[in-house]
């Protein structure tokens, strides 16, 4: 029961704020400031959720070169920053962790 | 040639293809997420038909999984959502002159990366008044490829080895993201900012880390680009 409760609510949720300007709201109408804000919430959200995938893989800070997915995560990086295309970076960040982990054995 | 709708489509369809490659392990592993949360299968097919987004089906298995209270799942839910907000108002101006069924099917099939084929396809010179058709070419591929990857992942359950660390396409497709959207300093600043809180307050219950990084983030950006203004 609870679990539908979720599931339609993710729904609600993901769907109004894809809808809130293109189906609802006109964004000029809304204050500069909350613009501003607005502007920043891909760098921040995104940040928020890449760097503890990348630093904390095992649920614990690690900053080593021991950490295969610290590594791989900056050849992808690298990798976006000269291409374009997501295929180049999301192949070169698993093709980097899966040797990494060959390596440790 | 005088671009027409069914050219626009197919060029949409095409267009998102390489991104393909991201979308069916990240797709596979929110299906093998759900299940592994203690939702059956039908569970994991219906949550991903209603919210159609990795990341909130991600941490909805998460809190789920974690016996966490409805609200707060869907608080969290919530948060990872706000970068719509933000793709929305960025795509309204191109959309206001659609139907309304056009606008609430467009909205419904935006993603991260149909939104960045998106912005870059207006960007391009000609005739615009077609381009919701390539924005539609490219919602329905990504979401006929995502529903099908899911599902997979659903029925497979946790068959997969877990040596194959697929779960790190997850980080890597957010990273792909993430890399394009640092264009000024103070988009650095709020990136720099919310990892680093990201990390120092991981220890938190239900994912909050993940609600209060992103604010500390946007506020971080804001101060940054009121520095530079003055």
């Amino acid at each position: 029961m609870n679990e539908w409760v979720v599931i339609v609510g993710a729904g609600v949720v993901t769907f109004l704020t894809r809808a809130s300007f293109i189906v609802f709201a006109d964004p000029h109408k809304f204050p500069h400031a909350f613009r501003v804000a607005l502007a920043f919430v891909p760098a921040a959200v995104l940040a928020a959720i890449v760097v503890p995938g990348l630093a904390m893989p095992q649920g614990a800070l690690d900053l080593t070169p021991a950490n295969p997915r610290l590594l791989a995560g900056l050849a992808a990086a690298v990798v976006a920053m000269k291409v374009r295309n997501p295929l180049g970076s999301i192949a070169a960040g698993m093709v980097a962790l899966w040797g990494l982990q060959a390596l440790a054995g | 040639m005088l671009p027409n709708a069914r050219s626009e489509f197919l060029a949409g369809c095409r267009d998102i293809t390489p991104v393909l490659v991201g979308t069916v392990p990240f797709g596979f592993v929110a299906g093998v997420a759900a299940v592994g949360a203690g939702m059956t299968p039908l569970e994991a097919i219906a949550l991903s038909l209603f919210a159609f987004s990795g990341i909130a089906q991600l941490v909805v298995a998460q809190l789920v999984a974690a016996q966490s209270p409805a609200l707060l799942t869907l608080a969290a839910a919530l948060v990872v959502s706000l970068r719509f907000l933000m793709y929305s108002a960025a795509l309204s101006p191109h959309l206001a002159h659609l139907p309304r069924r056009w606008r609430i099917a467009l909205a419904y099939l935006m993603t991260d990366q149909g939104f960045a084929m998106g912005t870059h396809h207006y960007s391009q010179p000609g005739d615009r008044r077609l381009r919701h058709w390539h924005l539609l070419g490219v919602g329905v591929t990504l979401f006929t490829v995502w529903q099908a990857s899911v599902i997979a992942g659903a029925v497979a359950g946790a068959q997969v080895p877990a040596a194959w660390s697929l779960d790190f396409v997850v980080t890597l497709t957010f990273l792909t993201l993430l890399v394009p959207a640092l264009r000024t300093r103070a988009d650095l600043a709020a990136a720099v900012v919310a990892g680093a809180v990201a990390l120092a307050v991981s220890g938190l219950p239900y994912r909050l880390s993940l609600v209060v990084a992103s604010m500390a983030g946007i506020g971080a950006g804001v101060l940054a680009e009121r520095a530079h203004r003055r």
